[in-house]
Protein backbone atom coordinates (compact mmCIF):
# COMPACT_ATOMS: atom_id res chain seq x y z
CA UNK A 1 0.00 0.00 0.00
CA UNK A 2 1.22 3.72 -0.46
CA UNK A 3 1.43 5.73 2.30
CA UNK A 4 -0.11 8.84 1.16
CA UNK A 5 -3.66 8.29 1.50
CA UNK A 6 -4.84 7.06 4.60
CA UNK A 7 -7.08 3.80 4.60
CA UNK A 8 -10.68 4.93 5.99
CA UNK A 9 -12.18 2.40 8.07
CA UNK A 10 -16.25 1.63 8.14
CA UNK A 11 -16.91 -0.89 11.50
CA UNK A 12 -20.28 -2.30 11.26
CA UNK A 13 -22.61 -4.50 9.38
CA UNK A 14 -26.18 -5.19 9.17
CA UNK A 15 -28.65 -3.06 11.18
CA UNK A 16 -25.43 -0.68 13.50
CA UNK A 17 -24.65 2.96 13.61
CA UNK A 18 -21.52 2.07 11.66
CA UNK A 19 -18.78 3.95 13.13
CA UNK A 20 -16.52 5.69 10.17
CA UNK A 21 -12.45 6.10 11.30
CA UNK A 22 -9.96 7.43 9.20
CA UNK A 23 -7.86 10.83 8.23
CA UNK A 24 -10.23 14.16 8.66
CA UNK A 25 -13.27 12.26 10.21
CA UNK A 26 -14.09 12.55 14.16
CA UNK A 27 -12.83 10.81 16.33
CA UNK A 28 -14.20 7.51 17.53
CA UNK A 29 -14.33 5.70 20.14
CA UNK A 30 -14.02 1.97 21.37
CA UNK A 31 -15.08 1.36 24.45
CA UNK A 32 -16.75 -0.71 27.54
CA UNK A 33 -15.50 -3.49 30.01
CA UNK A 34 -12.57 -5.39 29.95
CA UNK A 35 -14.13 -8.33 30.26
CA UNK A 36 -17.94 -9.89 29.80
CA UNK A 37 -18.52 -9.93 33.19
CA UNK A 38 -22.24 -11.34 32.86
CA UNK A 39 -25.32 -10.85 30.59
CA UNK A 40 -27.01 -7.87 33.02
CA UNK A 41 -23.43 -6.25 33.27
CA UNK A 42 -22.82 -6.22 29.73
CA UNK A 43 -26.33 -4.62 29.09
CA UNK A 44 -26.00 -2.54 31.43
CA UNK A 45 -22.39 -0.63 30.59
CA UNK A 46 -23.27 -0.29 27.18
CA UNK A 47 -26.64 1.51 27.80
CA UNK A 48 -24.13 3.62 30.02
CA UNK A 49 -21.74 4.33 27.93
CA UNK A 50 -24.12 4.57 25.11
CA UNK A 51 -25.70 7.48 26.65
CA UNK A 52 -23.15 9.28 27.20
CA UNK A 53 -21.68 8.43 23.68
CA UNK A 54 -24.61 10.26 22.82
CA UNK A 55 -24.50 13.20 24.57
CA UNK A 56 -20.70 13.59 23.26
CA UNK A 57 -21.68 13.30 20.48
CA UNK A 58 -19.30 10.46 19.04
CA UNK A 59 -19.58 7.07 17.24
CA UNK A 60 -18.34 4.09 19.41
CA UNK A 61 -17.77 0.74 19.15
CA UNK A 62 -18.96 -1.58 22.28
CA UNK A 63 -15.29 -3.38 23.28
CA UNK A 64 -15.53 -6.54 25.78
CA UNK A 65 -13.23 -9.65 25.75
CA UNK A 66 -15.31 -13.40 25.54
CA UNK A 67 -12.27 -14.90 27.21
CA UNK A 68 -8.69 -13.22 28.67
CA UNK A 69 -6.12 -15.66 28.04
CA UNK A 70 -3.42 -13.47 28.92
CA UNK A 71 -4.15 -12.55 32.86
CA UNK A 72 -1.32 -12.93 35.50
CA UNK A 73 -2.55 -15.69 37.18
CA UNK A 74 -4.59 -19.11 36.43
CA UNK A 75 -6.93 -18.18 39.37
CA UNK A 76 -8.13 -14.78 37.71
CA UNK A 77 -11.64 -14.61 35.72
CA UNK A 78 -11.12 -15.73 32.81
CA UNK A 79 -14.33 -15.07 30.84
CA UNK A 80 -17.68 -16.44 29.93
CA UNK A 81 -16.18 -18.34 27.50
CA UNK A 82 -16.85 -17.97 23.57
CA UNK A 83 -19.81 -19.02 22.96
CA UNK A 84 -21.81 -17.61 26.24
CA UNK A 85 -19.81 -14.08 25.41
CA UNK A 86 -20.60 -14.11 21.80
CA UNK A 87 -24.37 -14.59 22.51
CA UNK A 88 -24.20 -11.38 24.55
CA UNK A 89 -22.24 -9.47 22.49
CA UNK A 90 -24.91 -10.20 19.55
CA UNK A 91 -27.40 -9.37 21.43
CA UNK A 92 -26.20 -5.70 22.36
CA UNK A 93 -26.01 -5.06 19.10
CA UNK A 94 -29.25 -6.03 18.08
CA UNK A 95 -30.31 -4.15 21.54
CA UNK A 96 -28.56 -0.95 20.90
CA UNK A 97 -27.54 -0.90 17.24
CA UNK A 98 -23.94 -0.12 18.39
CA UNK A 99 -21.48 -2.13 16.45
CA UNK A 100 -19.14 -4.88 19.02
CA UNK A 101 -15.22 -5.46 18.59
CA UNK A 102 -13.70 -8.38 20.87
CA UNK A 103 -10.35 -10.03 21.03
CA UNK A 104 -9.76 -13.69 20.14
CA UNK A 105 -6.22 -15.66 21.44
CA UNK A 106 -7.11 -18.95 19.83
CA UNK A 107 -7.22 -19.14 15.91
CA UNK A 108 -9.80 -20.85 16.08
CA UNK A 109 -12.24 -19.13 18.02
CA UNK A 110 -11.42 -16.15 15.04
CA UNK A 111 -14.68 -17.47 12.52
CA UNK A 112 -17.21 -17.35 15.22
CA UNK A 113 -15.64 -13.93 16.72
CA UNK A 114 -16.42 -12.75 13.28
CA UNK A 115 -19.39 -14.05 12.57
CA UNK A 116 -20.99 -11.81 15.12
CA UNK A 117 -18.20 -8.86 15.88
CA UNK A 118 -18.04 -6.35 13.63
CA UNK A 119 -14.10 -6.12 14.40
CA UNK A 120 -12.12 -8.53 15.58
CA UNK A 121 -8.89 -7.44 17.71
CA UNK A 122 -5.50 -8.91 18.08
CA UNK A 123 -4.26 -9.03 21.41
CA UNK A 124 -1.00 -6.96 21.72
CA UNK A 125 0.60 -10.02 23.03
CA UNK A 126 0.24 -11.99 19.92
CA UNK A 127 0.65 -8.98 17.65
CA UNK A 128 2.70 -11.35 15.21
CA UNK A 129 1.56 -14.38 15.39
CA UNK A 130 0.69 -15.48 11.88
CA UNK A 131 -1.37 -17.47 12.79
CA UNK A 132 -3.36 -15.49 14.86
CA UNK A 133 -3.10 -12.66 11.75
CA UNK A 134 -4.02 -14.98 8.96
CA UNK A 135 -7.09 -16.01 10.86
CA UNK A 136 -8.18 -12.51 11.82
CA UNK A 137 -7.87 -11.42 8.15
CA UNK A 138 -9.99 -14.50 6.78
CA UNK A 139 -12.75 -12.59 9.41
CA UNK A 140 -13.16 -10.17 6.79
CA UNK A 141 -13.74 -8.11 9.23
CA UNK A 142 -12.06 -4.59 10.59
CA UNK A 143 -8.80 -5.95 12.39
CA UNK A 144 -7.91 -3.96 15.54
CA UNK A 145 -4.38 -4.53 15.81
CA UNK A 146 -2.44 -3.66 18.83
CA UNK A 147 0.96 -2.95 18.91
CA UNK A 148 2.87 -5.68 21.12
CA UNK A 149 4.30 -3.81 24.11
CA UNK A 150 7.91 -5.32 23.00
CA UNK A 151 7.25 -4.21 19.44
CA UNK A 152 8.43 -0.89 17.75
CA UNK A 153 6.11 1.27 15.82
CA UNK A 154 7.82 1.16 12.44
CA UNK A 155 8.10 -2.77 13.16
CA UNK A 156 3.99 -3.10 13.08
CA UNK A 157 4.64 -2.96 9.20
CA UNK A 158 5.01 -6.29 8.78
CA UNK A 159 2.11 -7.55 10.79
CA UNK A 160 0.19 -5.36 8.42
CA UNK A 161 1.93 -7.08 5.59
CA UNK A 162 0.68 -10.15 6.84
CA UNK A 163 -2.82 -9.31 7.30
CA UNK A 164 -2.90 -8.03 3.84
CA UNK A 165 -0.95 -10.81 2.37
CA UNK A 166 -4.04 -13.08 3.51
CA UNK A 167 -6.44 -10.63 1.66
CA UNK A 168 -7.56 -7.95 4.58
CA UNK A 169 -6.74 -4.08 4.15
CA UNK A 170 -9.22 -3.06 6.86
CA UNK A 171 -6.57 -2.77 9.85
CA UNK A 172 -6.36 -0.19 12.42
CA UNK A 173 -3.40 0.21 14.64
CA UNK A 174 -3.58 1.01 18.25
CA UNK A 175 -0.56 1.81 20.34
CA UNK A 176 -1.18 0.38 23.95
CA UNK A 177 1.73 1.73 26.10
CA UNK A 178 5.67 0.28 25.37
CA UNK A 179 8.03 -2.36 27.74
CA UNK A 180 10.22 0.15 29.58
CA UNK A 181 12.20 -2.10 31.70
CA UNK A 182 10.25 -4.62 34.03
CA UNK A 183 6.79 -4.04 34.92
CA UNK A 184 6.34 -0.39 33.73
CA UNK A 185 5.32 1.17 30.51
CA UNK A 186 6.12 4.04 28.64
CA UNK A 187 3.93 6.07 25.89
CA UNK A 188 5.69 7.27 22.83
CA UNK A 189 3.88 9.19 20.77
CA UNK A 190 5.81 9.63 18.18
CA UNK A 191 4.37 6.29 17.37
CA UNK A 192 1.12 7.28 15.50
CA UNK A 193 2.42 9.20 13.03
CA UNK A 194 5.13 6.08 12.14
CA UNK A 195 2.19 3.72 12.18
CA UNK A 196 0.28 5.86 10.21
CA UNK A 197 2.81 5.52 7.67
CA UNK A 198 1.15 2.22 6.70
CA UNK A 199 -1.67 3.55 5.45
CA UNK A 200 -3.93 3.22 7.91
CA UNK A 201 -5.43 4.78 11.29
CA UNK A 202 -4.24 4.85 14.55
CA UNK A 203 -6.12 4.40 18.15
CA UNK A 204 -4.73 4.98 21.40
CA UNK A 205 -5.30 2.38 24.03
CA UNK A 206 -5.41 5.00 27.00
CA UNK A 207 -6.12 2.54 30.21
CA UNK A 208 -3.97 -0.11 28.98
CA UNK A 209 -1.17 2.82 28.52
CA UNK A 210 -0.92 3.54 32.01
CA UNK A 211 -0.56 -0.60 33.09
CA UNK A 212 2.10 -1.44 35.40
CA UNK A 213 2.37 -4.71 33.85
CA UNK A 214 2.29 -7.53 36.77
CA UNK A 215 3.50 -5.31 38.81
CA UNK A 216 1.74 -6.52 41.54
CA UNK A 217 2.86 -10.01 41.65
CA UNK A 218 -0.18 -12.03 40.04
CA UNK A 219 -2.00 -8.48 39.33
CA UNK A 220 -1.15 -5.48 36.77
CA UNK A 221 -0.93 -2.73 38.19
CA UNK A 222 -2.36 0.97 36.94
CA UNK A 223 -1.24 4.44 37.31
CA UNK A 224 -5.27 5.04 35.95
CA UNK A 225 -4.57 9.41 36.95
CA UNK A 226 -2.82 9.71 34.20
CA UNK A 227 -5.15 8.85 31.50
CA UNK A 228 -6.99 12.11 30.60
CA UNK A 229 -2.71 13.62 30.51
CA UNK A 230 -2.56 11.02 27.78
CA UNK A 231 -5.61 11.28 26.06
CA UNK A 232 -4.95 14.81 25.47
CA UNK A 233 -1.49 14.25 24.37
CA UNK A 234 -2.77 11.49 21.64
CA UNK A 235 -5.44 13.05 20.13
CA UNK A 236 -3.22 16.03 19.79
CA UNK A 237 -0.49 13.58 17.80
CA UNK A 238 -3.36 12.58 15.91
CA UNK A 239 -5.29 9.58 16.59
CA UNK A 240 -8.21 8.52 14.92
CA UNK A 241 -9.63 6.43 17.13
CA UNK A 242 -9.58 6.16 21.43
CA UNK A 243 -9.84 3.11 22.96
CA UNK A 244 -10.28 3.25 26.87
CA UNK A 245 -11.84 0.43 28.75
CA UNK A 246 -14.75 1.60 31.35
CA UNK A 247 -16.40 0.20 34.66
CA UNK A 248 -19.05 1.62 37.01
CA UNK A 249 -17.03 -0.12 39.86
CA UNK A 250 -13.38 -0.48 38.80
CA UNK A 251 -12.79 -1.60 42.46
CA UNK A 252 -15.24 -4.79 41.19
CA UNK A 253 -14.24 -5.20 38.24
CA UNK A 254 -13.26 -8.77 37.53
CA UNK A 255 -10.43 -7.82 35.00
CA UNK A 256 -7.81 -4.78 34.87
CA UNK A 257 -9.10 -3.55 38.06
CA UNK A 258 -5.94 -1.21 38.48
CA UNK A 259 -6.44 0.25 34.64
CA UNK A 260 -10.29 0.55 33.61
CA UNK A 261 -11.79 4.38 33.79
CA UNK A 262 -14.16 4.58 36.45
CA UNK A 263 -17.19 5.53 33.81
CA UNK A 264 -17.87 8.31 36.22
CA UNK A 265 -15.00 10.56 34.30
CA UNK A 266 -16.22 9.04 31.21
CA UNK A 267 -18.05 11.67 29.71
CA UNK A 268 -15.58 14.45 30.68
CA UNK A 269 -12.40 12.97 29.05
CA UNK A 270 -14.54 12.14 26.09
CA UNK A 271 -15.51 16.26 25.74
CA UNK A 272 -11.83 16.92 25.95
CA UNK A 273 -11.14 13.93 23.32
CA UNK A 274 -13.78 15.40 21.16
CA UNK A 275 -12.49 19.33 21.77
CA UNK A 276 -9.07 18.21 21.04
CA UNK A 277 -9.58 16.57 18.07
CA UNK A 278 -11.79 19.48 16.52
CA UNK A 279 -8.89 21.90 17.48
CA UNK A 280 -6.09 19.48 15.87
CA UNK A 281 -8.17 19.45 12.62
CA UNK A 282 -8.45 23.44 13.23
CA UNK A 283 -4.70 24.15 13.45
CA UNK A 284 -3.90 22.09 10.37
CA UNK A 285 -6.46 24.06 8.50
CA UNK A 286 -5.04 27.06 9.57
CA UNK A 287 -1.30 26.31 9.27
CA UNK A 288 -1.30 23.57 7.14
CA UNK A 289 0.07 19.87 7.55
CA UNK A 290 2.84 19.02 9.83
CA UNK A 291 6.04 19.40 6.81
CA UNK A 292 8.91 19.49 8.94
CA UNK A 293 10.73 16.82 6.36
CA UNK A 294 13.87 14.71 8.11
CA UNK A 295 17.56 15.71 6.56
CA UNK B 1 44.03 0.00 -28.51
CA UNK B 2 41.13 0.70 -30.23
CA UNK B 3 38.17 -1.28 -29.11
CA UNK B 4 35.47 -2.04 -31.39
CA UNK B 5 32.39 -0.71 -28.98
CA UNK B 6 29.85 -0.28 -31.76
CA UNK B 7 29.50 -4.52 -32.69
CA UNK B 8 27.95 -5.06 -29.83
CA UNK B 9 24.08 -4.89 -29.20
CA UNK B 10 23.02 -2.93 -25.91
CA UNK B 11 20.53 -6.23 -25.49
CA UNK B 12 23.14 -8.29 -25.88
CA UNK B 13 24.90 -6.98 -23.03
CA UNK B 14 22.21 -6.03 -20.81
CA UNK B 15 21.08 -8.08 -17.67
CA UNK B 16 18.17 -9.27 -18.13
CA UNK B 17 15.06 -9.06 -15.42
CA UNK B 18 15.80 -12.58 -14.15
CA UNK B 19 19.12 -11.33 -13.63
CA UNK B 20 19.24 -8.52 -11.23
CA UNK B 21 17.31 -7.04 -8.64
CA UNK B 22 13.56 -5.89 -9.87
CA UNK B 23 11.03 -4.81 -6.18
CA UNK B 24 8.71 -3.27 -6.06
CA UNK B 25 7.79 0.26 -4.21
CA UNK B 26 6.83 -0.72 -1.01
CA UNK B 27 9.52 -3.57 -0.94
CA UNK B 28 10.72 -2.55 2.60
CA UNK B 29 14.85 -1.47 2.73
CA UNK B 30 15.88 -4.38 4.06
CA UNK B 31 14.54 -6.98 1.69
CA UNK B 32 16.01 -4.21 -1.16
CA UNK B 33 19.70 -5.15 0.52
CA UNK B 34 19.12 -8.69 0.34
CA UNK B 35 18.11 -8.64 -3.30
CA UNK B 36 21.27 -7.09 -3.45
CA UNK B 37 23.20 -9.42 -2.09
CA UNK B 38 21.41 -12.29 -3.91
CA UNK B 39 22.32 -10.94 -7.04
CA UNK B 40 26.00 -9.91 -5.94
CA UNK B 41 25.10 -6.06 -7.00
CA UNK B 42 24.97 -3.05 -5.78
CA UNK B 43 21.49 -2.01 -7.83
CA UNK B 44 17.80 -2.27 -7.19
CA UNK B 45 15.57 -1.54 -9.94
CA UNK B 46 11.91 -0.51 -8.64
CA UNK B 47 8.97 -1.05 -10.94
CA UNK B 48 5.27 -0.53 -10.60
CA UNK B 49 2.86 -3.43 -11.32
CA UNK B 50 2.97 -2.12 -15.23
CA UNK B 51 6.56 -2.34 -15.33
CA UNK B 52 7.37 1.18 -15.58
CA UNK B 53 10.63 2.21 -13.85
CA UNK B 54 9.60 4.26 -10.92
CA UNK B 55 13.70 4.48 -9.47
CA UNK B 56 16.12 2.64 -8.41
CA UNK B 57 18.82 2.72 -5.57
CA UNK B 58 22.52 1.71 -5.53
CA UNK B 59 24.56 0.83 -2.61
CA UNK B 60 25.86 5.00 -2.67
CA UNK B 61 22.27 6.12 -2.51
CA UNK B 62 22.07 3.81 1.04
CA UNK B 63 26.09 5.01 2.08
CA UNK B 64 25.03 8.43 1.86
CA UNK B 65 21.65 8.01 3.54
CA UNK B 66 23.49 6.10 6.74
CA UNK B 67 25.26 9.58 7.13
CA UNK B 68 21.92 11.44 6.87
CA UNK B 69 19.43 9.38 8.55
CA UNK B 70 18.58 10.28 12.43
CA UNK B 71 17.00 7.39 13.30
CA UNK B 72 17.64 3.58 14.57
CA UNK B 73 19.11 1.47 11.58
CA UNK B 74 16.33 -1.12 12.62
CA UNK B 75 13.79 2.03 11.67
CA UNK B 76 15.52 2.98 8.77
CA UNK B 77 15.50 -1.10 7.15
CA UNK B 78 11.37 -1.12 7.29
CA UNK B 79 11.24 2.02 5.41
CA UNK B 80 9.73 1.76 1.87
CA UNK B 81 12.73 1.69 -0.55
CA UNK B 82 11.01 3.91 -2.68
CA UNK B 83 11.12 6.39 -0.03
CA UNK B 84 15.21 6.32 -0.15
CA UNK B 85 15.84 5.58 -4.24
CA UNK B 86 16.32 8.10 -7.19
CA UNK B 87 13.46 8.65 -8.77
CA UNK B 88 14.77 10.43 -11.96
CA UNK B 89 17.69 7.77 -12.88
CA UNK B 90 19.75 8.01 -15.92
CA UNK B 91 18.63 5.33 -18.99
CA UNK B 92 19.02 3.38 -22.14
CA UNK B 93 16.69 2.05 -24.82
CA UNK B 94 18.47 -0.75 -26.55
CA UNK B 95 19.29 0.96 -29.62
CA UNK B 96 21.33 3.25 -27.45
CA UNK B 97 24.94 2.55 -28.92
CA UNK B 98 27.10 0.64 -26.25
CA UNK B 99 29.62 3.63 -26.71
CA UNK B 100 27.21 6.41 -26.06
CA UNK B 101 26.17 4.32 -22.53
CA UNK B 102 29.40 3.55 -21.73
CA UNK B 103 30.06 7.80 -22.22
CA UNK B 104 27.34 8.15 -20.16
CA UNK B 105 28.61 5.99 -17.14
CA UNK B 106 31.74 7.68 -17.61
CA UNK B 107 30.13 11.55 -16.97
CA UNK B 108 27.64 10.34 -14.59
CA UNK B 109 30.12 8.40 -12.85
CA UNK B 110 27.89 5.55 -12.27
CA UNK B 111 27.77 1.58 -12.74
CA UNK B 112 24.16 0.66 -13.82
CA UNK B 113 21.74 1.87 -16.67
CA UNK B 114 18.34 0.47 -16.69
CA UNK B 115 17.08 -0.41 -20.32
CA UNK B 116 13.74 0.51 -21.00
CA UNK B 117 11.45 -0.26 -23.79
CA UNK B 118 7.69 0.82 -24.42
CA UNK B 119 8.27 3.06 -21.22
CA UNK B 120 8.61 -0.36 -19.66
CA UNK B 121 12.03 -1.93 -17.67
CA UNK B 122 13.63 -4.93 -19.93
CA UNK B 123 16.99 -4.99 -18.91
CA UNK B 124 20.08 -3.50 -16.92
CA UNK B 125 23.59 -2.45 -18.20
CA UNK B 126 25.97 -3.20 -15.81
CA UNK B 127 29.33 -1.80 -16.00
CA UNK B 128 30.92 -5.65 -15.66
CA UNK B 129 29.32 -6.94 -18.59
CA UNK B 130 30.31 -4.12 -20.18
CA UNK B 131 34.15 -4.27 -19.46
CA UNK B 132 34.29 -7.84 -20.09
CA UNK B 133 33.07 -7.34 -23.44
CA UNK B 134 35.51 -5.10 -24.50
CA UNK B 135 38.27 -6.68 -23.24
CA UNK B 136 37.41 -9.70 -24.24
CA UNK B 137 37.10 -7.73 -27.85
CA UNK B 138 41.02 -6.94 -28.29
CA UNK B 139 42.16 -10.45 -26.95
Amino acid sequence: MLNNKMKKLEIGYGKVNKVHIGENLPLAFLGGPCAIESRDHAFKMAELIGEICLKVGISWVYKSCYDKDCRSSPESFHGLGKDDGLTILSDIRTEFKVPVVSDFSDAAWAPATGEVCDMVQVPAYLCRQTSILRAAADTGRVIHLKKGQFMSPWNMKNSVRKIESFGNNQILLADRGTFMGYNSLVNDMTSFPIMQKTGYPVCFDATHSIQLPTSMGNISGGQREFIPFLVRAAVGCGINALFMEVHDNPKKALSDANTVLDIKYLKNILEQAVLMHQTRLEILDKYGEDNVHPQ
Amino acid sequence: MFIHSDKFQITELMLTLEDFPVISENTILKEALDEMDKFHLGVACIIDFKGQLLGIITDGDIRRKLSLVQKPLSFFFMDDVILHAIDNPVTIIKETSLTEATNLMYKKKIWDLPVIEDNRLVGLLHMHSVAHALINTNQ
